[in-house]
């Protein structure tokens, strides 16, 4: 590929209504050693200065994995200088069979003032026609959510952690779910950061013989990060949504009860300790105790389950990353719908 | 594949986690535990799904073998193989949680003893683990192995399980050697073992690629029109290696390229690439389909036979410029040997949907690439218009290894005042469009095995009757009077003239890889 294509920068300075052109003469310039590839269109959005770098750096790891065309927007919507700058770039690495380059395509804009309301326009005329239409917002949502936008999205993708009005902004985005007729699925990076966790917990309940183990559950206990209560409580949610418990009014913050099934009492504590963004879970019924934690290492969990006070041998499994990269990739792997995550929230909306 | 596989009571904490069944706690016995086969595929591949956190952490493995060995040396066995085979690293502490769970039980596969002392230890297991109960039997041992060890297992009660467990036998291929040793060789298994609790393993069902011809076939509507004889000019599987005997020669002696692989890989293929679309995703609903394929093969008469089948054998030559010798000088091989390592074969279907359409399978060894692939090849456009001298067909090609994916040639015209017309070739490669390295086909099969989803193994009756085709061809080949040729071609090349000319009469040609 030539110089331009070179990873991590924001590439060749284009007119925006050159970008097709340019976009091909890059290939054409190649000669043939790389390929272009794109599953999907991925978009990100945001208005903190500096971001077109930062995410030009996180599209170039995530397209290793994901194929893409990769559209990066940086928005200042403040400027008093009405303009739009716009890039091209192509993501290169060797493809697994060893022999060639795989290269995922970037647009990059740089929008100024009153030309942030172009966004839906800038955004449908670069699209890779005919692949899904992913947009990953960076920004809190706000009014006006632009119709014309949200229609053509198919999956939208946030983190909930960084959020300040929980209630305030899944109404936004349900909203915009409901104009675009249920069409958009939402991605939360805050409930991907529990992929690991709630895997390594289901497990210990494949088995029918289990099962009888959920309704003699008393005490769960969520350890999380300063900062990470609302990913504790999208745990605690999503332990209520699937095993059918209901919320009980709290006035405590650290604690919260829930009623299961069969009227029996759930005491649920939340507690702050420095480290991942969820340390550790335990499950306690009278006999058992289900335990997930991180281990010293890093990116393993242990899981073990035994008598309270029993020395246990524990499993590894994998833990997964809290990077933006590992749970964009996560996110983007998994792909269906979010059925579970919704009830998860329906469940403690209220509290996050 | 089958979603719902002995999954009675969904694990509620499960949905939207993991869309495939869910494998069981269990304990993994390995019957040939020193062999090659549990150190370079079985191991690593266990090995594999525990780091991705795929293995339920009550999962036990142990090895049964002749050799004397403790514990920590069949361990310290299976790492170095592991760390040696593994499509990942062995991260040091995964390996440390791993291996507590593998053991080493010595015994005889004759002696009686070593199972009762093999159903204490698992009893051990299940209470010491978690494994409650359910018992993977995986027979890596020698097929001739297989009688003794499945007698043994009923006697020691280890076949059956009390209520809510379960016990499934895992058997390695080959499954006979021609429909009597094969149907002998089910009638020991079902002495022991219950159809359902019984896993033929074909490891090319457990290819990503191999498994992508139903997705191809069944969720892309625009295939399935074309599907049949009205649109499909013929079918072609080439299964190539590079490779000669190597170090198998004891076994492929006996067998020869038709036994090993166009009774299982090569048919097991067709089937995916020929059936009807089924009921369901069920393990039997897939399963009911492919052995209908089976069944529909045409059989020819020995001198059809002769006509329609050529068998080869490499001679001397050269495998990317390196001189190899002939198979008959390979160590081990009988020196006047009539093996074929080289086979191609033209053979029809005859149901509806297939009804004149010749299917073409080659396979051999020492050829000049190593490549697994099925090629689609459509019939021309009438030829009016621009098809009067088009000589090339549309084909859709089915790379199964090495660089899995599907290309379709079509027609395009080439840039320029002239109405010339080029073939051009739409390429989809898994390793560009998914980053992500597909599962090895043992990971994917064990699982399915731990997870009671048995669509990706051969049932009982698929097997015998891919039996009953290929022994008409093999009773052909072994007559006194009148056998075909065995045809030698040089190593490195595409196999004997004879091969070439099979298709040449039917004014086609294999497609060129």
């Amino acid at each position: 590929m030539p110089a331009i294509a070179e990873t991590y920068s924001l590439g060749l300075p284009v007119e925006i209504g050159r970008i097709d052109q340019e976009l091909k003469k890059l290939w054409q310039e190649s000669k043939g050693a790389a390929t272009r590839a794109s599953l999907i269109n991925l978009a990100v959005y945001c208005e903190e200065a500096g971001s077109l770098n930062t995410n030009t750096q996180l599209m170039a790891r995530i397209a290793e994995n994901h194929a893409c065309r990769a559209i990066v927007i940086e928005a200042d919507c403040k400027a008093k200088e009405n303009r739009v700058d716009s890039w091209i770039s192509a993501h290169c690495h060797v493809s697994r069979a060893g022999s060639k380059q795989v290269c995922s395509e970037q647009i990059s804009f740089l929008l100024k003032g009153t030309c942030t309301t172009l966004l839906p326009s800038i955004v449908f005329s670069h699209l890779d026609s005919d692949l899904p239409f992913y947009l990953w917002w960076q920004e809190e949502f706000r009014e006006p959510m632009d119709p014309q936008l949200w229609a053509w999205v198919d999956r939208v993708i946030y983190d909930s952690w960084a959020w300040d009005d929980f209630r305030a902004q899944m109404h936004f985005v349900e909203s915009a779910q409901q104009e675009a007729k249920q069409r958009i699925v939402l991605c939360d990076l805050n409930w991907t950061r529990l992929d690991a966790f709630r895997f390594a917990l289901a497990q210990f309940f494949d088995h029918p013989a289990s099962h009888h183990n959920f309704a003699k559950i008393r005490r769960v206990r969520i350890d999380f990060a300063p900062g990470f209560r609302s990913t504790a409580l999208l745990f605690a949610g999503w332990l209520a949504a699937q095993l059918s418990w209901r919320c009980e009014k709290t006035d405590m913050e650290d604690k919260l009860r829930f009623v299961g099934p069969s009227n029996g009492k759930i005491d649920i504590q939340l507690r702050e300790r420095p480290g991942e963004p969820v340390t550790e879970v335990a499950l306690e019924t009278p006999e058992v105790e289900f335990l997930v934690t991180h281990a010293q290492c890093g990116d393993l969990l242990e899981v073990s389950r035994g008598k309270p006070g029993e020395k246990r041998t524990p499993q590894l499994m994998p833990a997964g990353k809290n990077d933006p990269v590992s749970l964009m990739s996560a996110e983007l792997m998994r792909g269906g719908p979010h059925d579970v995550y919704l009830h998860a929230v329906s469940c403690v909306r209220n509290l996050l | 594949m089958n979603r719902a596989a002995e999954q009675p009571e969904p694990n509620p904490l499960r949905e939207g986690i993991s869309a495939r069944a869910v494998p069981q706690p269990c304990t993994i016995v390995i019957f040939g535990a020193t062999g090659d086969l549990t150190h370079r595929k079985l191991v690593p591949a266990l090995y594999n799904v525990a780091a991705d956190g795929e293995l339920p952490p009550a999962v036990a493995i142990v090895g049964f073998a002749r050799r004397e060995k403790s514990d920590d040396e069949f361990r310290r066995d299976l790492e170095d193989a592991t760390r040696k085979f593994s499509r990942q690293a062995v991260r040091d502490e995964i390996w440390k949680t791993f291996a507590q769970s593998i053991f080493y039980h010595q015994s005889e596969f004759e002696d009686e003893s070593g199972y009762k002392t093999l159903a204490k230890r698992l009893d051990e297991i299940d209470k010491d683990y978690g494994t409650r109960g359910n018992r993977l039997f995986y027979f890596a041992a020698a097929p001739d192995q297989f009688e003794p060890i499945l007698k043994h297992l009923k006697a020691a009660g280890l076949n059956q399980t009390c209520k809510g467990s379960w016990a499934r036998v895992i058997l390695e291929k080959p499954f006979g050697t021609d429909l009597a040793s094969a149907r002998e060789l089910n009638r020991l298994v079902r002495n022991s073992f219950a159809e359902e609790q019984t896993y033929r393993i074909d490891h090319f069902l457990g290819k990503e690629t191999a498994q992508n011809i139903l997705v191809l076939r069944f969720a892309n509507a625009i295939f399935a029109p074309l599907w049949n004889t009205h649109y499909i000019d013929q079918v072609q599987i080439t299964a190539a290696e590079t490779l000669g005997v190597e170090t198998r020669a004891g076994f492929y002696e006996r067998a020869g390229a038709l036994r090993d692989m166009v009774q299982n890989h090569l048919l097991q293929l067709l089937c995916l690439v020929a059936m009807e679309p089924p009921t369901d995703l069920g393990a039997d609903s897939i399963r009911d389909e492919k052995v209908k394929v089976v069944r529909s093969l045409r059989r020819w008469s020995r001198k059809e036979i002769a006509a329609n089948v050529v068998r080869g054998q490499y001679a001397k030559g050269a495998i990317h410029g390196d001189p190899v010798v002939g198979y008959r000088q390979e160590q081990n091989v009988k020196p006047d040997s009539q093996t074929e390592t080289f086979v191609a074969l033209k053979l029809f279907i005859d149901n509806w949907r297939w009804a004149d359409v010749p299917i073409y399978l080659r396979v051999g060894k020492r050829l000049p690439k190593s490549a697994t692939e099925i090629s689609i090849h459509f019939k021309k456009a009438p030829a009016v218009l621009f098809n009067k001298d088009l000589r090339d067909l549309n084909v859709l090609v089915i790379r199964i290894q090495p660089d899995e994916g599907i290309s379709l040639r079509i027609h395009a015209k080439v840039p320029g005042a002239s109405f010339r017309i080029e073939p051009v070739k739409m390429d989809f490669h898994y390793g560009t469009s998914f980053g992500k390295a597909s599962p090895e086909a043992y990971e994917r099969l064990l699982l399915d095995a731990m997870s009671g989803d048995a669509t990706l193994f051969a049932r009982r009756d698929e097997v015998e009757h891919a039996w009953a085709f290929i022994d008409t061809i093999q009773d052909a080949w072994a007559a006194e009077k009148d056998a075909p040729e065995l045809y030698f071609y040089p190593a490195g090349s595409w196999g004997p003239e004879a091969a070439d000319d099979l298709l040449a009469r039917d004014g086609r040609a294999w497609r060129r890889l």
